[in-house]
């Protein structure tokens, strides 16, 4: 059930030995977490090259901002997957800010099948059991939006949605969730 | 809809990733301005955290790594490092208390100090937090003017930077309360300050973030 207590304290203490400028703690926690956060960038990227700059973004970032992890305010996972989702979308919402018609390349959407493993861990059982009760539409939108990063008006394209109706489905697909998490 | 409401819809987006232009923006400002903003994101991401674990990993490329490491091994020299100041409470009175006390110094300590250094967090933005006084028969007096709080498990550590210099010398430990000592100071100096293991620096160099810094100069007037 709960997978990883045990690891999750784990990076927590690395964490804590780069907050000392401890260089060994850091090549663990890179070859700990270098394969899942650069598997995460290049879904949102869809580059290797974009995901490749995220990741490092990401871990320069780790590194010198060690001593702002709060663990008690949330799990150390948690902050190293926001680090590298932000330092990734940055690059993606740049990119198509900079190069005008820039899209990344679609891929095939496996989300369906990659929700099962949700059940993996209790917060995942939860949050499993609250999308399951959105409409399916719905919850694809959040998990294209989260796991891919689909921006608004990618997510209306892609749909072939009016923009102001996926923001509102969004929304409330948002609230939804946030009730059903905190019950 | 309140206000607040509308403050976690708005954290909730951006923390899925869907805002553009000018939202995107408007959150991100929040995120640095607004801690209630900031502690709503949190939550959202600790929320959200596990459809992330549902990508699968995938190995990066070889050389990711020596990328990682020559970067971070730059900043942990000397390039100043941002926002490591939570160890540190600057109060807002900081910068008032620093010229009420120098002042205070400058009248008890005739003659008059030979070279001061007001050392502010490299990272900008707030107040003075020690001050350091540089006698000409070799005291350096250092004091802090703010609260400083250091983790139990650390020390600061005062360097020296002569100008031209690409590496601090030690100048020990510094207690939060400060110190008084008798050294050789370089002519055009800088005074550094870095947070370090108990006991200081195992290296000779600083190790973790530079905290603070300031020139040592002959004060006007």
């Amino acid at each position: 059930m709960p997978t990883s207590s045990a690891t999750s304290d784990d990076t927590e203490m690395l964490l804590r030995r780069c907050v000392s400028g401890d260089r060994g703690a850091f090549r663990l926690l890179y070859d700990r977490w270098g394969n899942r956060l650069y598997g995460i960038a290049l879904r949102i990227t869809r580059e290797a090259a974009l995901a490749a700059d995220a990741t490092q973004d990401a871990f320069v970032q780790i590194w010198q901002q060690a001593h702002r992890f709060d663990p008690g305010r949330g799990s150390a996972e948690g902050w190293l997957i926001g680090i590298v989702r932000y330092r990734a979308l940055d690059i993606i919402r740049r990119r198509s800010r900079e190069v005008p018609g820039y899209e990344a390349e679609d891929r095939e959407d496996d989300a369906p099948n990659a929700l099962t493993r949700l059940l993996n861990t209790a917060e995942g059982a939860a949050l499993h059991r609250c999308l399951g009760e959105l409409e399916e539409d719905r919850r694809r939108l959040v998990v294209l939006a989260f796991v891919d990063g689909l921006s608004h008006s990618e997510l209306a394209e892609r749909m072939s949605v009016p923009l102001g109706t996926i923001k509102s489905w969004i929304r409330r697909s948002l609230i939804s969730l946030r009730g059903c998490l905190a019950s | 809809m309140s206000d607040e409401a509308d403050r976690d819809l708005l954290a909730a987006e951006y923390v899925l990733g869907v805002l553009e232009g000018e939202d995107r923006d408007t959150a991100i400002r929040l995120l640095a301005d607004d801690p209630d903003f900031a502690r709503a994101v949190e939550a959202w991401q600790q929320r959200l955290t596990p459809l992330a674990l549902q990508v699968a990993p995938v190995t990066p490329p070889a050389d990711l790594w020596q990328r990682i490491a020559a970067r971070t091994e730059q900043t942990a020299t000397i390039v100043p490092l941002h926002r490591r100041v939570r160890f540190w409470q600057a109060t807002t009175a900081g910068a008032l208390a620093i010229a009420a006390s120098l002042a205070a110094f400058i009248v008890l300590h005739q003659p008059a100090p030979t070279r001061v250094a007001v050392l502010s967090p490299l990272a900008g933005g707030a107040a003075p937090v020690l001050m350091a006084i540089a006698e000409q028969n070799g005291t350096l007096v250092v004091r802090p003017t703010a609260q400083i709080a250091v983790p139990a498990d650390k020390d600061l550590e005062l360097w020296q930077l002569p100008q031209g210099a690409t590496r601090p010398q030690s100048l020990g430990v510094l207690p939060a309360s400060g110190k008084t000592l008798d050294v050789a100071l370089a002519q055009n100096t800088q005074l550094l300050v870095s947070l370090e293991p108990k006991g200081g620096s195992p290296t000779g160099q600083p190790t973790g973030p530079v905290l603070y810094g300031g020139l040592l100069t002959t004060p006007r007037g």
